[in-house]
């Protein structure tokens, strides 16, 4: 059975992978669409936590920017792990021997995680639903929960750059 | 020596030249890292404003009282954004000087401050906008801004 480390290689080592790794545009257009897309998905899940937070919009109810924002959040995400996937592909072994990127990996599960828990458990209680003055603690800790756990991704992100990449 | 080579000496010879070149590449990464958050932060504000600028989202609410918090955190970010990237600059200017898709990104940056400050923002500080000039006003925005984006992406591949 081939090994996690012997698939990311050969997956780095196939034609498609080498393609991008190797093109003079591919990479770059890749690279710079995960880091502009964060705007659209990580970047407004970040404006979101801090409605939660309770430091912005606290004019505008939690609903409205949840079930608002969330269309344009989505599609964000779908951007982000499309490009990222892509970028992936291009490095997968020499990205993946490096710590940052397991962390980064851990992180994102656990933002997502956290995200589900917020929507399914915590979004759907009586007083967020009906949008009460104060709202339960647990919303603002899904807020702190979210805001640092994707500040972290993305550091681990930006460092991951400094990875030396496969074939410079 | 040129004038223009003897200026880029200068800046990297300068104390603060000096300090950031000879600091540790720690601390590179940590102003890469704030350069990043600053253009995640005003790119993010740029959208929110946009949003319902185009009449996509929150559109129950008047649009000044949207766009307050969000504008000011865009200008916070561009200011992170500026500041980490002069510092950055300081730490090798004549690699940053002779880089095509530097002057492009400026170009593009004094532009794109240009039409936030005399388009985007006098726009967003109305009660009601008409859909067809807020339409192309932040069409502009949006791409000026995001080609600042790509072309400090450039910047490391040209």
């Amino acid at each position: 059975m081939l090994s996690i480390h012997e698939l990311a290689q050969a997956l780095q080592d196939s034609k498609f992978g080498d393609t991008i790794a190797e093109s003079r545009y591919l990479y770059p257009i890749f690279e710079g669409t995960h880091l502009l897309s964060l705007s659209l998905s990580v970047g407004l899940i970040f404006l979101t936590d801090l409605r939660l937070i309770g430091v912005f919009w606290r004019h505008v109810p939690v609903t409205a920017v949840l079930h608002q924002l969330r269309p344009f959040i989505l599609s964000g995400f779908a951007v982000l792990f499309i490009s990222g996937g892509l970028v992936f592909c291009s490095e997968a072994a020499t990205i993946m021997a490096s710590p940052l990127w397991t962390l980064k990996m851990v992180l994102v599960a656990l933002g997502g995680l956290n995200a589900l828990y917020f929507e399914f458990v915590i979004a759907k209680r009586p007083e967020v639903v009906e949008n009460h003055p104060v709202l339960p603690r647990s919303v603002k800790y899904a807020g702190f929960a979210s805001l640092t756990i994707w500040t972290l991704v993305i550091m681990c992100g930006r460092l991951l750059a400094y990875v030396p990449r496969a074939g410079s | 020596m040129t004038t223009t080579e003897k200026v880029l000496a200068g800046i990297q010879n300068s104390l603060p030249g000096q300090l950031i070149g000879k600091a540790n590449h720690m601390v590179i990464a940590v102003l890469q890292l704030v350069h990043v958050f600053g253009i995640l932060l005003l790119l993010t504000s740029l959208i929110l404003m946009s949003l319902r600028l185009l009449g996509l989202a929150l559109t129950e609410h008047s649009l000044p009282s949207l766009a307050r918090e969000p504008g000011r955190l865009l200008w916070l970010g561009l200011g992170l954004a500026v500041g980490s990237g002069v510092l950055i600059f300081i730490s090798g200017p004549a690699h940053y000087y002779y880089n095509k898709a530097f002057d492009v990104k400026m170009i593009l940056l004094l532009s794109a401050v240009i039409v936030h400050v005399l388009g985007f923002r006098r726009l967003a500080q109305r009660q009601a906008v008409r859909p067809i000039p807020a339409r192309i006003v932040v069409t502009i925005s949006l791409i000026l801004w995001f080609s600042v984006g790509i072309a400090g992406r450039a910047i490391g591949f040209v």
